[in-house]
C-alpha cells in the first residue's frame, strides 16, 4: 500500500473540488485532489447547455467549458490529481483510504475538503407504485445516456418533478426529436429556476402540471407503456377521481437531489437533518476539526457559480487550518432560522469580520422581509420582496452586526 | 432433439435445488426456465428468511420439511459459498391474546421439530434486540432462524448443478408437452426436448404446465406481497428478525436485516392475478405501518426500493405444498404450491423429491465424481484493505469501481459474465454482483454496467435488456457515426 502526505486532500473533482483545491494551493498548502471518474469536471461534463459562469467569469458558458476553465487552472499548479480513484474511507484522524488500478493508497491529510456532490432521488425513495419495467430513470442518467453515451433512452417521455435537471432535460429531449408529454410537479409551485421554466418548457410548448404526481407506472412487454397521474390536495395526498392515464415509454424523474455524505458519516462528521449535508461553521468546517465541506455535498445549490464561490472559501480555510492557523476569532454564534426558512449554512459563526449565510425558503412568500434578531434585539431588517424555494439566498452579515450579536442570531422572514 | 432423463420446468429456488440434488445421480438433466435468468419469479421477490419451523401447522408437508431445511442451510452455505446469517428471530406480542398465539406457536414448533424455542417476556426481549418496540411484552425467541439472499442461493444451486452436468435452458418458456413412447417431448422456442420424466416446479404457473401435460388436477392462485428495502445507513442495523403475530395465511409484515446489511420489510398478502407483480400504494402503506409497529424509530424516508412478488397457492390444499406424482399422467411430478417457507424448505424439498422419485421406481444410481462445492465469486467490498490491495495488483480490473454505492468493481462484473450460466440481463448482473442495488438504484452505474456487458457479450448496449423480454434500456444510437 502506498502512503502519501498532503496539507489538504480534496475529495471530488467537480466544480466544488476543483475550486477548493486551487484555492487551498493559492494559500500555500500542498494539495491532492481525488476524483473517481477518469476526467475532472463531475456532472458539469454532461451539462452541455449554457448558463454557467455568469457570476464567475461574466460570460455564459456551457458546463464542459466552465469545467475546462478550472481544469486549465489546475494544470498550471503542482496539485496532485488522482483520477479514476475511489475514496473508500475517511478516518477521524484524516487518513483518506482510496483505491485505483494501482491498488490501495492512504493519503494522510492535515485537512480534508469534502466535495463529493449529490445524487438524484430515485423511484424507490419516493415509492411510486406500479410495474418495475424498463423505462424509469433519473433525469441525470438520461442526460448521461444522451449527452455522453450517444444513446436514445426513450421516445415519448413524461417528466416527474420540475427540478432544474428535469426542465433542462425536457428541452434537450425536444431538441433531439423526442416527445415530452408534460412535466408533473407535486408542489403547487415549480421547483426549478424561473429562467428554466421559460426557456425549457414555455419556449417548447411543454405543459407544466402543478399539484399533480405520478401514482402508478403501467408496463407492457417489459417497458413503460403509460403512467397514471393524479392531482394532489394541500396535504400532497392524491385526490380520488382525478387520475388520468398518460401514454409514454419513459418516465424521467427529477424529484430532488441528496448530498452524498456516506464518507462524511464514516469520518464522524455530524449531519444536518435539514440539508442532509454536514453541520458547518462559517469557515465551512464540520464537527470534525480539519474536515471542511462545500458544494452540493454540503447543501444543494442551484448554480455552479455559487458552488465555486463556496468551495474557494472552504479551500482557503482548509489551507489555513493545515498551516496551523484559524479564522475563528470569537465564540460561536449559533445561527437559527424560523419557518418558512428551511435551513441556513453555516449553522454557527465564529468570525467577527464578515459572514455569509446561505438559506432557502420552504415555500414561496410574497411581500416579505428578512429580519435578523439576536436574543430579542432586532439587528437587521431587509426590504420587502418575494422569496421562492428554487432560489438559494445569501445574507451577508457585516462586522458591525456580528459584534452586536449575542450567543445566537435568528433569521426570520416576515410576511407583511 | 436433445434426450434427457429428467426435465425440470421452472428455474426458481425449487428447480435449482432439485436439479443440484439430482445431479448427484447418473442422470441427464435439463431445466427449462421461461425468463432470461434463474430465480426470476417468486424466488427473487421474498425476504430470504430461513424460518425455523414454528409456524407451519403440524402434520402438513410444510411442517415436515421446514425445520429440516433450516438445519441444512449452515452446511450448504459453506459448501456452495453463499451467505447465510443465523440471526435468530422473535415473534413479538403486545397483549394477552398475543401471548396465547405465541403459546400455540411454541407448541407447534416443538411438534414440528424446531429446536431451542423459548417463550420470553419483559426485559429479555430488549436484551436480545434493543430496537424492538418498547411496548412489546412477550416474544417467541428462535435462535436458529437464519437469513439468506434467495437469488444468491438459487444461483449457487444452479451453478453447482451446471458444474455437475445439468443443462439450463434459459429464455425457454415451455409451450407444449407431448406424451411420447419413452416419456415426454417438451417444446421450447429453440425446439423440442425429450425427457423420460418431468418435474413441474413452475411456481405460480405450475397448474398451466400441468395442463399442458394433460394433468388438469389442481389450480393455483397467486398471493401477492409487497416488500421494501431500506438504505444501509437508515440508522437501524443488524437487527434480529422480528415477526408480528401471524395470521392464518401469512406470517405478516416481517422486519429483517438482509445478509447485505439492508433492512427489508415484507410482505403483505393479497390474492391477485398471477402475473401482477406491480407494487401497490396500499401495500407499501401497510408495510410501513407494520415495520413501525416492530421498530418504532425506523425512518421510513430511507426506503430505497419497493418491489413485489407472488406466492403460489394451490386451491383447496390448506396452504400446504403440493409435492406428489401426478394422478393422471405417469412420469410427471409436481412440486407446486411453493409459498413461504419455500426458501427455508428448498434443500429438504430436493431430498424429499429424490425419495419420491426412487419410490416411484425412477432408476437412480449415485455418481462417484459429484462436485459438492462451489467457489463463491469475489466480493470486493467484503475483503480487508490488504486483500483488496493484493487483488488489484493481481488484476487491475478490481481497481475500477463501477457501482459506488455497493462498492462493486469492474473485475466482479467481468467475473460474473464468465460464470456458467452466463448472465445476459442487467438485473441478472445486479443479482450476482449487487451493482445497482444501492441507494442511487443504478443512477450512476447502469451505463457502465451496460457497456461492460456489451463488450463481454459482443453486442450493442441497445440489445441488452433490464430483465424481462422487451426491456431494453436504450433504444438506438442518437447519431450515427459518432
Amino acid at each position: 500500500m502506498n502512503e502519501f502526505l498532503f496539507d489538504v486532500v480534496v475529495i471530488g473533482g467537480g466544480p466544488a473540488g476543483m475550486a477548493a483545491a486551487i484555492e487551498a494551493r493559492k494559500n500555500g498548502a500542498s494539495v491532492a485532489l481525488v476524483e473517481r471518474n477518469p476526467r475532472l469536471g463531475g456532472i458539469l461534463l454532461q451539462c452541455i447547455h449554457s448558463g454557467f459562469g455568469l457570476k464567475c467569469f461574466k460570460q455564459e458558458l456551457t458546463g464542459p467549458e466552465y469545467a475546462q476553465r478550472f481544469i486549465n487552472q489546475l494544470d498550471e499548479t503542482d496539485i496532485q490529481v488522482f483520477l479514476s480513484t475511489m475514496v473508500l474511507q475517511i478516518t477521524k484522524d484524516k487518513k483518506v483510504v482510496c483505491m485505483n488500478e494501482k491498488g490501495i493508497s492512504v493519503l494522510n491529510a492535515k485537512a480534508v475538503v469534502l466535495a463529493m456532490g449529490c445524487r438524484e432521488r430515485t423511484r424507490g425513495e419516493i415509492k411510486i407504485p406500479g410495474d418495475r419495467c424498463a423505462g424509469v430513470l433519473t433525469a441525470g442518467l438520461a442526460q448521461h445516456y444522451i449527452n455522453i453515451d450517444n444513446y436514445c433512452p426513450g421516445h415519448k417521455f413524461v417528466i416527474l418533478g420540475s427540478g432544474d435537471i428535469g426542465l433542462i432535460m425536457a428541452r434537450r429531449l425536444s431538441l433531439e426529436g423526442m416527445t415530452v408529454q408534460g412535466v408533473y410537479e407535486l408542489m403547487p409551485y415549480p421547483n426549478g429556476l424561473t429562467r428554466n421554466i421559460k426557456n425549457c418548457l414555455e419556449d417548447f410548448g411543454i405543459p407544466l402540471h402543478l399539484s399533480t404526481t405520478v401514482t402508478r407506472v403501467i408496463g407492457k412487454n417489459g417497458r413503460v407503456a403509460a403512467v397514471e397521474v393524479t392531482k394532489v390536495d394541500e396535504k400532497l395526498q392524491p385526490v380520488e377521481g382525478t387520475s388520468e392515464i398518460v401514454p409514454c415509454d419513459t418516465l424521467l424523474l427529477s424529484v430532488g437531489l441528496v448530498p452524498e455524505n456516506e464518507l462524511s458519516s464514516g469520518a464522524g462528521v455530524a449531519l444536518s437533518p435539514r440539508t442532509h449535508g454536514a453541520v458547518v461553521n462559517d469557515s465551512l468546517q464540520t464537527s470534525v476539526p480539519g474536515i471542511f465541506a462545500c458544494g452540493n455535498v454540503l447543501h444543494v445549490h442551484d448554480l455552479a457559480d455559487n458552488v465555486t464561490a463556496e468551495a474557494q472559501h472552504a479551500g482557503a480555510c482548509a489551507a489555513v487550518f493545515a498551516k496551523g492557523g484559524s479564522r475563528e476569532d470569537g465564540a460561536a454564534i449559533a445561527v437559527n432560522c424560523e419557518d418558512p426558512i428551511g435551513y441556513t449554512v453555516p449553522s454557527t459563526i465564529c468570525s467577527r469580520e464578515k459572514a455569509s449565510v446561505l438559506f432557502r425558503v420552504r415555500r414561496p412568500v410574497e411581500n416579505a422581509r428578512m429580519v435578523v434578531t439576536s436574543e430579542g434585539n432586532v439587528l437587521l431588517q431587509g426590504k420587502l420582496r418575494k422569496y421562492i424555494p428554487s432560489i438559494m439566498e445569501e445574507l451577508v452579515l457585516p462586522s458591525a452586526i456580528l459584534q452586536k450579536a449575542g450567543s445566537e442570531i435568528t433569521l426570520q422572514i416576515e410576511s407583511v | 432433439m436433445q434426450q434427457y432423463d429428467i426435465i425440470l420446468i421452472g428455474g426458481g429456488i425449487m428447480g435449482c435445488s432439485i436439479a443440484r440434488e439430482l445431479s448427484k445421480y447418473k442422470l441427464k438433466i435439463a431445466v427449462c426456465e421461461a425468463a432470461a435468468d434463474v430465480a426470476s419469479g417468486t424466488t427473487k421477490a421474498n425476504g430470504g428468511l430461513i424460518h425455523a419451523g414454528d409456524d407451519p401447522i403440524p402434520g402438513t408437508l410444510k411442517a415436515f420439511l421446514n425445520s429440516k431445511g433450516c438445519l441444512m442451510y449452515p452446511i450448504l452455505s459453506e459448501k456452495l459459498g453463499f451467505r447465510f446469517h443465523k440471526r435468530g428471530s422473535m415473534v413479538v406480542g403486545f397483549t394477552e391474546d398475543d401471548l396465547a398465539v405465541l403459546k400455540t406457536l411454541l407448541e407447534r414448533g416443538r411438534l414440528n421439530g424446531a429446536p431451542d424455542l423459548e417463550l420470553i417476556s419483559g426485559d429479555r426481549i430488549f436484551e436480545l434486540e434493543p430496537e424492538t418496540n418498547r411496548k412489546a411484552k412477550y416474544a417467541l425467541y428462535t435462535p436458529h432462524t437464519g437469513i439468506v439472499d434467495p437469488f444468491e442461493v438459487a444461483i449457487a444451486f444452479c451453478e453447482n448443478a451446471v458444474a455437475n452436468g445439468v443443462q439450463f435452458h434459459l429464455s425457454s418458456p415451455v409451450t407444449a408437452i407431448r406424451k411420447t413412447d419413452g416419456g415426454f417431448a417438451v417444446t421450447i422456442p429453440k425446439g423440442e426436448l425429450n425427457g423420460k420424466y418431468i418435474i413441474n416446479c413452475a411456481g405460480v404457473h405450475a397448474d398451466d404446465v400441468a395442463r399442458l401435460a394433460g394433468a388438469d388436477e389442481f389450480t393455483i392462485q397467486a398471493r401477492h406481497g409487497d416488500l421494501l428495502v431500506m438504505d444501509k445507513n437508515c440508522g437501524v442495523k443488524d437487527v434480529m428478525t422480528l415477526y408480528p403475530i401471524p395470521k392464518p395465511d401469512t406470517k405478516g409484515v416481517v422486519l429483517m436485516s438482509t445478509v447485505s446489511g439492508n433492512i427489508l420489510v415484507g410482505s403483505t398478502a393479497v390474492m391477485m392475478e398471477k402475473d401482477d407483480i406491480a407494487s401497490y400504494r396500499e401495500g407499501i402503506d401497510e408495510l410501513i405501518a407494520g415495520a413501525n409497529k416492530l421498530i418504532e424509530r425506523l425512518d421510513i424516508r430511507k426506503v430505497i426500493r419497493t418491489f413485489a412478488g407472488n406466492r403460489a397457492v394451490v386451491v383447496g390444499n390448506n396452504n400446504d405444498f403440493y409435492i406428489r406424482p401426478s394422478q393422471k399422467v405417469a412420469g410427471l411430478f409436481h412440486v407446486a404450491g411453493i409459498q413461504s417457507p419455500g426458501i427455508a424448505c428448498a434443500p429438504a424439498v430436493a431430498a424429499y423429491v429424490v425419495q419420491m422419485l426412487k419410490g416411484c421406481g425412477v432408476p437412480m444410481e449415485e455418481k462417484k465424481n459429484f462436485i459438492d462445492t462451489r467457489k463463491a465469486p469475489v466480493d470486493f467490498s467484503s475483503l480487508s484493505t490488504e486483500e483488496q490491495d493484493e487483488l488489484i495488483h493481481r488484476n487491475s480490473a478490481y481497481g475500477r469501481i463501477v457501482c459506488r454505492c455497493e462498492c462493486v468493481t469492474e473485475g466482479e462484473i467481468i467475473d460474473a459474465m464468465h460464470r456458467n450460466p452466463q448472465p445476459t440481463t442487467v438485473d441478472a448482473i445486479k443479482r450476482r454482483t449487487r451493482a445497482g442495488m444501492g441507494r442511487c438504484q443504478s443512477g450512476f452505474c447502469q451505463q457502465k454496467v451496460l457497456s461492460i456487458m456489451a463488450k463481454e457479450l459482443g453486442c450493442s448496449p441497445t440489445e441488452i435488456e433490464l430483465g424481462a423480454k422487451g426491456s431494453q434500456i436504450v433504444y438506438s444510437k442518437l447519431k450515427e457515426g459518432c
